[in-house]
C-alpha cells in the first residue's frame, strides 16, 4: 500500500513538473528580411509584413533571408546568426498569460548593439530594423506562435 | 304585566340561550309557572330555533365534508415532515463523507490543493496594455525610434545609424 502511495506522488509531481515545463516554453518565429527600394519582388510569404510596414515605409522590395521558429525556456539564450558578424539572441524571461517577455540582442562581434526587452503575443509582432544590408536594410520581424 | 314579569322577561333570551346567571335563573324558573305570557313567549323562541335547526341539522348530515379531511390530513403530513435543519443532520449522520478516514485525507488533499493554487489565484497580474510592448530598449551604437502600427498589431523598433545615413521614410 505505502509502495503504491509514494509511486502515485512521484508520478504525480513527475507530471506537475512536466506540464510547467511545456506551459514554460514559447515558440518565437524569427524572420530575417531584406528591405529595399532595389526591384519591386516582394516574397510571398512577407505579405502580411509588408501589410503592416507598408504604410510607415516605402521599401519596394522584401526578400527573406531567414525564417526560423524557435522553443524559447526561461533564461536560455538561443542565438540566431543574421548576418556574417552579427547575431540575434532570443531569451525568454517571463510568461504570464499569452503574453511572453523576451529579452533581445543584436551583438556584432561579439559586442551588443541591441538591447531591448519586448512583449510577445499571438497576432502582435515586433520588427527591428535599421541595420545596412547589403544595398538594403536588415528588418528582423519576431511574432509568437 | 307586572313588574316582576316586566323585569323576567328581558332576561327570557339570555335563559333561552343558556347564559343566565344562577340567581337569575332561579328568578325565571320562579316566575315561569305563574306567568302564561312569558311561558308562551319562551315556547315561541323554542318554536322559532326548531324551526331554523331542523333543515340545517339535515343538510350537515347529508354533507360529508370531504375537504375538511384532506386539509386535516395534509396538516398531519406536514407536521410530520421534518424540517431541513433536520434532513440535514441526518444526512450527515448517514454520509460515509465525513467519517474519520475520509475527512482526513481530503483535508489535506485539500490544504494540498490550496498550498499549490493559492500563488497562482492570487497572483497579482499584470496587464500589458496594447501600446507598451518594448519596455526597454538601449543601443550605443544607433540612434533608436519605436513605432507602434496604426492597427495596434506591430511594433517597430528602428535603428538609425546617424542623421546623415538615416533611412529615408515615408
Amino acid at each position: 500500500m505505502r509502495r503504491t502511495v509514494l509511486l502515485f506522488l512521484f508520478a504525480l509531481t513527475y507530471s506537475l513538473f512536466s506540464a510547467s515545463l511545456v506551459f514554460a516554453q514559447v515558440q518565437t518565429r524569427i524572420r530575417v528580411i531584406e528591405a529595399s527600394n532595389v526591384g519591386s519582388s516582394i516574397d510571398s510569404s512577407l505579405r502580411d509584413v509588408h501589410g503592416q510596414l507598408g504604410s510607415l515605409f516605402s521599401f519596394s522590395s522584401y526578400r527573406l533571408l531567414k525564417d526560423e521558429t524557435v522553443t524559447l525556456s526561461p533564461n536560455q539564450p538561443i542565438s540566431v546568426p543574421v548576418h556574417p558578424g552579427r547575431s540575434l539572441e532570443v531569451t525568454l524571461i517571463k510568461q504570464q498569460r499569452d503574453t511572453a517577455e523576451v529579452r533581445v540582442k543584436i551583438k556584432r562581434e561579439g559586442t551588443d548593439i541591441l538591447n531591448t526587452l519586448v512583449r510577445l503575443s499571438p497576432g502582435r509582432t515586433v520588427s527591428i530594423g535599421g541595420p545596412k544590408h547589403g544595398e538594403g536594410t536588415l528588418l528582423i520581424v519576431l511574432s509568437r506562435l | 304585566m307586572n313588574h316582576r314579569c316586566s323585569s323576567v322577561s328581558k332576561l327570557l333570551e339570555k335563559y333561552f340561550d343558556q347564559e343566565v346567571t344562577d340567581e337569575e335563573k332561579r328568578l325565571v324558573e320562579g316566575h315561569l309557572p305563574d306567568c302564561p305570557a312569558c311561558r308562551e313567549t319562551l315556547h315561541s323562541m323554542e318554536r322559532v330555533r326548531n324551526l331554523i335547526k331542523s333543515p340545517v341539522e339535515a343538510a350537515i348530515e347529508k354533507e360529508s365534508f370531504p375537504w375538511v379531511c384532506q386539509k386535516i390530513e395534509r396538516e398531519i403530513r406536514l407536521k410530520e415532515r421534518p424540517t431541513v435543519r433536520e434532513s440535514l443532520r441526518s444526512w450527515l449522520d448517514r454520509t460515509p463523507l465525513f467519517t474519520r478516514r475520509v475527512l482526513i485525507p481530503a483535508v489535506v488533499a485539500l490544504a494540498i490543493l490550496i498550498f499549490v493554487a493559492a500563488p497562482l489565484l492570487f497572483k497579482k497580474s499584470t496587464s500589458y496594455p496594447g501600446p507598451s510592448v518594448v519596455e526597454y530598449v538601449e543601443s550605443q551604437a544607433y540612434n533608436v525610434m519605436v513605432y507602434e502600427l496604426e492597427d495596434s498589431k506591430g511594433t517597430v523598433i528602428w535603428l538609425f545609424e546617424g542623421p546623415e545615413k538615416e533611412i529615408s521614410t515615408s
